[in-house]
């Protein structure tokens, strides 16, 4: 078996997988004729208007500007919108009486989903200013920003600055107005900011994986974003991930063992949530929207983001690396993991709203979105929220001996989370526990939907169990 | 100091196809030895093509095992490990064949 | 008590560590699975015995079964072959245990690892079959890249082996056949077939037995065994095995998914086993098109299509057509992004490298 044991896979991998690579398909998706693929390479005419030139020569398309080498600018940025609102409508993502949150990170993807809800809503206040019935009414938009300077301190100066210009870039957006709203991540805990700091502080203080840290973070990030939504009365949170994101997201997972809930991560849609998220961006590479914001000028603020570390760091060179090789990976990568099964939750729930139902119902193209499972799953990690498979629910045997809440609650998370969050020691976890923010606690407690009745009931067998030995 | 150095699981081809090296290494007076030391030795003076196969940044590939005196090097320490005469170095690749 | 000491003592840091299994020797290696750190007699105890669990548990052989042990003279191989041949005779198998390799006529490479697969023959006492592509097929690799050059050679070699490997079982009329595949390869092909977008194979990859409807079903015993483990465990035992990469795919072993896997097990060393939990874990619809099974009309063997790969590259070796059945060229192939949607689609004979670990 000289070769047959993979390690002889890249040589000659790397001559075939052009051969593998199927044309992307998202073109058929958004109007472009996918036949137009193969042809027009050796001059610079975009593909769709065949007329403008090229924003970059076709050599440089698989270096990193996905349609970039295809398209000229007007058809680069509509081919992109295109993107974004087949993205919406086909998955019913923004209804007319919405009220939707965009998560702003300040960096590029999160600037042109801003942007492209901008654009999205401005359209809309424009066809309701001309129609007579007004009877679509136009969806609203807030922006949010998590400030999580309390665990990556930066200079204060240059972080209230770019928080200055974060202002502005909003601000500066056409009417209607769209509030901005800023809050600390410390906030999930109280109204008290500088004691949730510190609480924050010491929970991730207790998480000695470098990779459970920053998820966990991301997490918390999560907690505070649908806490923004909640309060202030948004239905709908979106989130600027793109195609190359999502595909970091697939291979992490998967190396996180956390195969079984990938699927409910990476749709457009995410209504585990109490405020659903979706994902409109799904289809847009990296590369495309920095070129985008780029050909715009639409302003960034990159002071404020970290690279990632420890297993996300590696996952995210290694894909980069397979990007750069052959740059419909990222692409093909997505792909695969979409053809997982998603869950129930995994599309926009049916309103009561007999107004924006109908609404979206004459939006909303007949799609794809067949869950196979009809019953939803029993429970989900009270950490990270992924849905619990239930060979993963932990055998009673392993917490014979620690039934308090933070024994229970570790118990309850899911093997990744376990693993890489949760600490091992019972008193680190008896203090760890103590530190969490309230969601989590009671997420835990309820929102396992039974899962806690069923542990108890495990334990309360295994105790019978064990007096009837004892006898 | 008197060394012996091993290469196996296709290591060997690196450095002209000889598995077993008995090596004098130099080190300053006084100084101790350590396998960050040695491995800069080697490659200088041992690895005759593909470098990369051997190291990656400043210590082995990953994939390459190394076992002081037949005691995996991780229970040592791994670079910081500190030789002493007549010790025994093993260098395995697991990344060959199947 | 200090009977590992007769290992030279050393003042290393760290060094002289006990085993935390026996408390006694001097540890030899930290386990990637559970970083534990054990002396050698209690890691050939704890590597074994896991093994033997994992072939109970999964029901791996039944008594009296005849089991062909693929052999290349690698590392993998090599160990499969001791260990499976100690654990039948202590576990009481009843298994019927033979050695079976390819000679895919590789000057140079393959004739020096079948010289290790004849000594592994005598030293464990197993039979050894060796079925050649010469005979099988009228062609040696070393023929084949004469006339096709160093360009999809891993494609033939890939195809031919899989068959030669069925045909030598068929031969030696074995009921299964066992493969050294380790926990490192599994992973590796989980990664690969969510890069190329193989969801059909992604969901039978990690499987620890497959094939169970073809003639002859192959299992894993290491499925779950670190590749660390196997080399560690080989060079305690100074097993002798083969470890030259292949003369026509030199360097392949620099693939970028090795690496990342290598790189991750030094960060996190259950990635590998995540990895594979989350190849298993997968949801992945049942309806998902596996390829109907038929038998190729030209030789007989199992094939989705009229003629079997082989019989379909042979064909085009014999008619001075090397690209036939390969990648593009059209005609017997497909196209497979249609292939994908049907329901019921048909798998081409499209490229699949050598590297497929054949699942």
């Amino acid at each position: 078996m000289a070769c047959s044991t993979g390690t002889c896979q890249s040589g000659c991998y790397k001559d075939n997988n052009e051969e593998e690579e199927q044309v992307p398909k998202r073109e058929a998706a958004n109007g472009v004729t996918p036949n137009g693929n193969d042809i027009d390479h050796h001059h610079n005419l975009c593909l769709k208007c065949k007329v403008n030139e090229t924003i970059a020569p076709p050599s440089a398309a698989g270096g990193g500007v996905g349609d970039g080498g295809r398209f000229c600018a007007d058809c680069f940025r509509g081919n992109l919108f295109g993107k974004f609102r087949f993205a919406v409508t086909a998955n019913a993502m923004i209804s007319p009486s919405d009220k939707v949150l965009v998560a702003f990170s300040g960096g590029p993807s999160s600037r042109v989903a801003l942007q492209f809800v901008h654009e999205m809503q401005h359209k809309a206040q424009k066809n309701f200013d001309a129609s007579r019935d007004r009877s679509l009414p136009v969806f609203g938009v807030g922006v949010a920003f998590i400030d999580e300077n309390a665990i990556y301190p930066a200079c204060s100066r240059e972080f209230d600055q770019s928080i200055e210009e974060m202002k502005l870039i909003v601000s500066n957006l056409a009417p209607p107005r769209k509030e901005f709203h800023v809050a600390p991540i410390g906030s999930i805990y109280s109204s008290d900011f500088s004691d949730g700091r510190d609480r924050l502080k010491e929970l991730l203080n207790a998480v000695s994986d470098v990779t459970g840290k920053e998820d966990l973070l991301l997490h918390l990030r999560m907690l505070s974003l649908q806490k923004i939504a909640l309060e202030n009365g948004y239905t709908k949170l979106v989130l600027g991930s793109c195609t190359s994101r999502i595909a970091c997201h697939v291979i992490a997972a998967t190396v996180k063992g956390q195969g079984y809930s990938l699927a409910a991560d990476i749709q457009y849609v995410d209504a585990r949530w109490e405020i659903p998220i979706v994902l409109p961006l799904r289809d847009c590479l990296t590369q495309e929207l920095n070129m985008l914001c780029c050909l715009d000028r639409l302003e960034t603020v990159e002071a404020i983001n970290r690279p990632c570390s420890g297993i996300n760091g590696l996952v995210s060179s290694f894909v980069k690396l397979l990007q750069e090789e052959n740059p419909s990976r990222e692409c093909t990568i997505v792909r695969t993991a979409g053809k997982l099964t998603p869950f129930h939750f995994n599309r926009i729930p049916e309103t009561d709203d007999g107004n924006a139902h109908l609404a979206s119902q004459r939006r909303q193209k007949k799609f794809n979105l067949k869950p196979n499972e009809s019953l939803p799953p029993e429970s989900f990690c009270p950490i990270c929220h992924s849905p619990l498979n239930n060979c993963d629910l932990p055998s009673f045997s392993s917490f014979e001996d620690d039934q308090t809440s933070a024994g229970i609650f570790g118990a309850s998370c899911c093997p990744s989370c376990r693993f890489q969050i949760v600490p091992k020691e019972p008193s680190s976890m008896v203090q760890f526990y103590s530190l969490l923010p309230q969601p989590i606690i009671s997420r835990a407690k309820d929102g396992g939907c039974g899962n806690q009745r069923w542990l108890r009931e495990q334990i309360q067998d295994c105790l019978l169990s064990d007096n009837e030995d004892g006898t | 100091m008197q060394l012996t150095l091993e290469f196996g699981g296709g290591l060997e081809l690196l450095c002209d196809s000889v598995k077993v090296h008995n090596v004098n290494v130099d080190q300053g007076a006084g100084e101790k030895l350590t396998m960050k030391n040695l491995l800069a030795w080697v490659c200088t003076n041992l690895i005759k093509e593909r470098p990369e196969m051997f190291m990656k940044e400043d210590t082995v590939r990953p994939g390459v095992l190394v076992l002081v005196n037949d005691c995996d090097w991780e229970l040592s320490g791994q670079l910081d490990t500190t030789l002493e005469e007549k010790d025994s170095v093993v260098f395995i690749s697991t990344l060959h064949g199947g | 008590m200090q009977e590992a000491d007769v290992v030279k003592p050393k003042k290393n840091i760290g060094a002289g560590r006990q085993c935390t299994i026996c408390n006694q020797r001097r540890a030899a290696l930290k386990r990637p699975k559970t970083l534990e750190q054990i002396c050698r007699e209690c890691f050939y105890v704890v590597f074994e015995e896991e093994i033997h669990r994992v072939i109970v548990d999964n029901q791996l052989f039944k008594p009296g079964e005849r089991i062909a042990i693929g052999a290349s003279g690698g590392k993998d191989s090599t160990v499969l072959a001791y260990v499976l041949s100690e654990l039948n005779r202590r576990h009481n198998y009843e298994l019927d245990l033979f050695l079976l390799s390819v000679d895919e006529g590789i000057t140079g490479y393959r004739d020096d690892s079948l010289e290790t697969v004849k000594r592994n023959e005598i030293q464990y006492g197993l039979p050894l079959k060796v079925v050649s592509y010469k005979e099988l097929y009228g062609w040696t690799m070393d023929e084949i890249v004469k006339m096709i050059g160093l360009k999809n050679n891993c494609t033939f070699c890939g195809v031919f082996r899989r068959q030669a490997l069925d045909r030598g079982a068929a031969l030696l009329k074995v009921d299964k056949l066992a493969t050294g595949h380790n926990a490192d390869d599994i992973a590796e092909t989980v990664l690969l077939n969510i890069l190329r977008g193989d969801i059909a194979r992604l969901s039978r990859c990690t499987s620890i037995t497959t094939g169970e409807d073809g003639p002859i079903p192959r299992c894993k015993p290491f499925k779950y065994t670190y590749e660390k483990e196997i080399v560690m465990y080989a060079y305690f035992k100074r097993l002798d095995y083969f470890s030259t990469e292949c003369i026509y795919s030199p360097n392949a072993y620099r693939g970028f998914a090795r690496e990342f896997i290598k790189d991750l097990e030094r960060i996190r060393p259950s990635a590998i086993l995540d990895i594979i939990k989350s190849g298993e874990d997968f949801r992945i619809s049942t309806s998902t098109k596996m390829p109907e099974q038929g038998t190729c009309e030209r030789c007989g063997y199992i094939s989705s299509q009229k003629w079997c790969k082989a019989c379909i590259l042979l064909e085009g070796l014999n008619r001075g057509l090397p690209k036939l059945g390969i990648g593009r060229s059209r005609g017997i192939t497909t196209d497979r992004s249609n292939d994908m949607k049907q329901s019921n689609g048909i798998k081409n004979i499209q490229s699949k490298q050598c590297g497929t670990l054949d699942f």
